[in-house]
């Protein structure tokens, strides 16, 4: 069935009325054979029958139609998108011109959303690995700073320990001096004796400060009867405070034999550096300590009348090697870092409150659970023993060698001494001793190896580390290695003799 | 104008024939055409709607080009690449017409374009520049290269 000519032409027409399409015919000149009424609406204003159509339209210009060819979407003069279609024949061709305004709306929808998605995704992708990037040069970074800290942690242990050994034979020597020294001289040896304390202390600052960095330092609470612990204190800072004329008073709210757990040797260190600050910026007035036990938890403040903390210092505190400035007081810039670091790990928290030129107030808590005395702990006191210890020291430094021997043999203790690990061994292998006094870095055999052949060769006597080295894992390696005590330089005799009944039956 | 998506091939047209830029992104349908002169040349511009991985580039608006102008994006290395792909298309339907290269985005801080690549690009015999449509750096310089290739 086919429609007749008028039929054609009717529906054309209508087509056309709708503007849906439009259409022009060229010869192979691309000249205007024939144009649709409606080529304006699509902006084709100029087309007219005769014309060169290449001067009108720029899509035209150098295309080569020999076959069907399309251009679906495309603008036309007046800006709209429309769809261009060229059917060559002989020697004409038709271009039809379609309205795809609607086609252009859906497609650029879609388009836009996939573009930009794609985009989105090539960014995404971009910071990922930028992100992976960063990570790799951060783990690398953190290795380096590892490292860093190691050497640094490293260098201060090494430092410590040699500064430690002249220190104990100079603090040594101190004591024995005063002795039997005059008033004049006991003066001069009492000022040696601060400055020797003192630097002792920075030395012990500076390897704390270290601990920290390396993560080396570790807690070790046990039974601890607190009003022990600010007796002690208050026996060592009061006559620091009674020299400047500082009126200095100690307030505890429990009753005697009152026991907690926490590391009394830490607690100790903490109230040391903070009421020994307190005395040491105060020149007039008062340094008043009150302590409190509540709840498991115990709360001491510091208030003194001192020269105070501007603003501005406040927030610079407590942060390492941090000192104020013209303050004329000597000192690390650690002692309040280091504080305030092992009160946190103490489970507390410490708080300075400070006015300049009227006072400081510094406070703080840490966790002290109470528990029922388990032993009776008495007061220290040089051990007696019965019989005539015999001690084989090892210790390549002759003057601290000297030292020990002399102190020991006041107390009834006989000295065998020798300079290095492997006399040490061979002294063992032919006499039998008490106890062995074991220096750990000594020339021809040091202390580990010499431990180790002593236990190696089924020797029991019972050997004390007596060292400069104040590192946990010097004393972890000498534990393993089946030592029975550490002691670091410089060595209290008092404790030494303690440890020494513990271990001689 | 022939290239992956947002490269910038409607904004160096643009910034060309009409001095204009914008920073938003409109991905073009289609292909948009503009005409301009270039001493006594009229060099119509067939701005085409750039490939994706959805659709390829549509090679019948490339029939008929006299130059072709390759834009890549310096800060996305794939659309470098993909201008040798893009080649192959394009000379099956044109054959060997002149050809000058625009790695787009020189002004982005993240711009990242290998030496190896534009020696390979000048191997071929292709001038290639460093643009910026934003900046509208060397955009002139790489129409009126074509335009002299061309003629």
């Amino acid at each position: 069935m086919s429609l007749n000519q008028d039929r054609v032409a009717e529906i054309s027409q209508s087509l056309f009325d709708r503007r849906q399409f439009a259409y022009f015919l060229l010869d192979t000149q691309w000249c205007v054979l024939e144009a649709s009424n409606n080529l304006q609406e699509f902006g084709f204003s100029n087309l007219e029958v005769g014309v060169d159509a290449t001067d009108e339209i720029d899509f035209l210009v150098g295309i080569d139609i020999s076959d069907n060819h399309e251009l679906s979407m495309i603008s036309s003069p007046a800006g709209d998108p429309i769809r261009v279609t060229f059917i060559p024949s002989v020697s004409t061709i038709t271009v039809v011109i379609m309205d795809a305004r609607q086609e252009f709306l859906r497609q650029k929808q879609l388009q836009q959303k996939a573009n930009e998605n794609e985009l989105l995704l090539g960014t995404q992708e971009k910071l990922l690995s930028e992100i992976e990037e960063a990570k790799i040069k951060l783990e690398l970074q953190n290795v380096e700073l590892q490292e860093a800290a190691r050497l640094q942690s490293s260098f201060l242990s090494g430092v410590s320990h040699e500064f430690r050994t002249p220190l104990a034979s100079i603090m040594g020597y101190t004591n024995l001096l005063l002795k039997d020294s005059d008033e004049t001289s006991a003066n001069y040896l009492s000022a040696m004796k601060r400055s020797s304390k003192h630097l002792l202390s920075l030395i012990e600052n500076l390897l704390d400060h270290g601990k920290f960095d390396s993560n080396e330092i570790m807690l070790n609470p046990k039974s601890t009867e607190l009003a022990e612990v600010f007796s002690d204190v208050e026996l060592l800072v009061r006559p620091l405070a009674e020299t400047k004329s500082v009126n200095f008073t100690i307030t505890t709210d429990w009753q005697a034999a009152c026991f907690v757990v926490l590391d009394d040797s830490r607690l100790r260190q903490c109230l040391i550096n903070i009421i020994g600050n307190a005395i040491k910026f105060t020149d007039q007035g008062r340094v008043t300590v009150v302590a409190s036990l509540k709840d498991d938890d115990l709360h001491v403040s510091v208030e003194d009348t001192g020269i105070g903390v501007s603003e501005e210092h406040l927030k610079k505190i407590k942060q390492p090697f941090w000192q104020a400035p013209d303050t004329g007081k000597s000192g690390t810039g650690l002692g309040l870092t280091i504080t305030e670091r092992i009160i946190e790990m103490m489970g507390g928290a410490l708080d300075i409150d400070s006015s300049e030129g009227v006072g400081t107030t510094v406070s703080f808590n840490v966790m002290a659970p109470s528990i029922e005395p388990t032993f009776h702990q008495e007061a220290q006191v040089l051990t007696q023993f019965n019989r005539s210890l015999s001690v084989l020291m090892a210790e390549d430094d002759e003057d601290i060698a000297f030292l020990v021997t002399l102190l020991l043999e006041e107390q009834g203790v006989k000295v065998v001494h020798v300079a290095n690990g492997a006399l040490a061994v061979d002294r063992l292998q032919h006499e039998d001793f008490d106890l062995v006094l074991m220096d750990l870095h000594m020339p021809v055999l040091n202390g580990y190896d010499a431990v180790s052949q002593i236990r190696g060769a089924g020797n029991t006597t019972p050997i004390v580390i007596m060292t400069a080295s104040a590192i946990e894992a010097d004393k972890g390696r000498a534990q393993e290695l089946g030592c029975d005590g550490y002691l670091v330089k410089p060595v209290d005799i008092a404790d030494l003799l303690n440890i020494a009944q513990q271990l001689v039956t | 104008m022939v290239g992956d998506f947002a490269v910038g091939k409607t904004s160096l047209t643009q910034k060309f024939v009409n001095n204009v830029f914008s920073d938003k992104y409109l991905t073009t349908i289609g292909v948009k055409i503009d005409s301009v002169m270039v001493d006594d040349t009229k060099v119509i511009v067939w701005d085409v709607a750039g490939r994706d991985s959805l659709s390829p580039i549509n090679a019948n608006y490339l029939v008929g080009a006299a130059g072709i102008v390759f834009v890549g994006d310096g800060t996305r290395p794939s659309t470098i690449d993909a201008m040798s792909s893009l080649w192959e298309t394009t000379v099956d339907r044109v054959g060997d017409v002149p050809v000058v290269v625009a790695l787009n985005k020189h002004d982005h801080p993240d711009w990242s374009v290998s030496s190896e690549q534009i020696i390979e690009f000048s191997n071929r015999g292709w001038d290639v520049f460093n643009t910026s449509a934003k900046e509208g750096e060397n955009v002139k310089s790489l129409f009126e290269s074509l335009v002299h290739k061309m003629n």
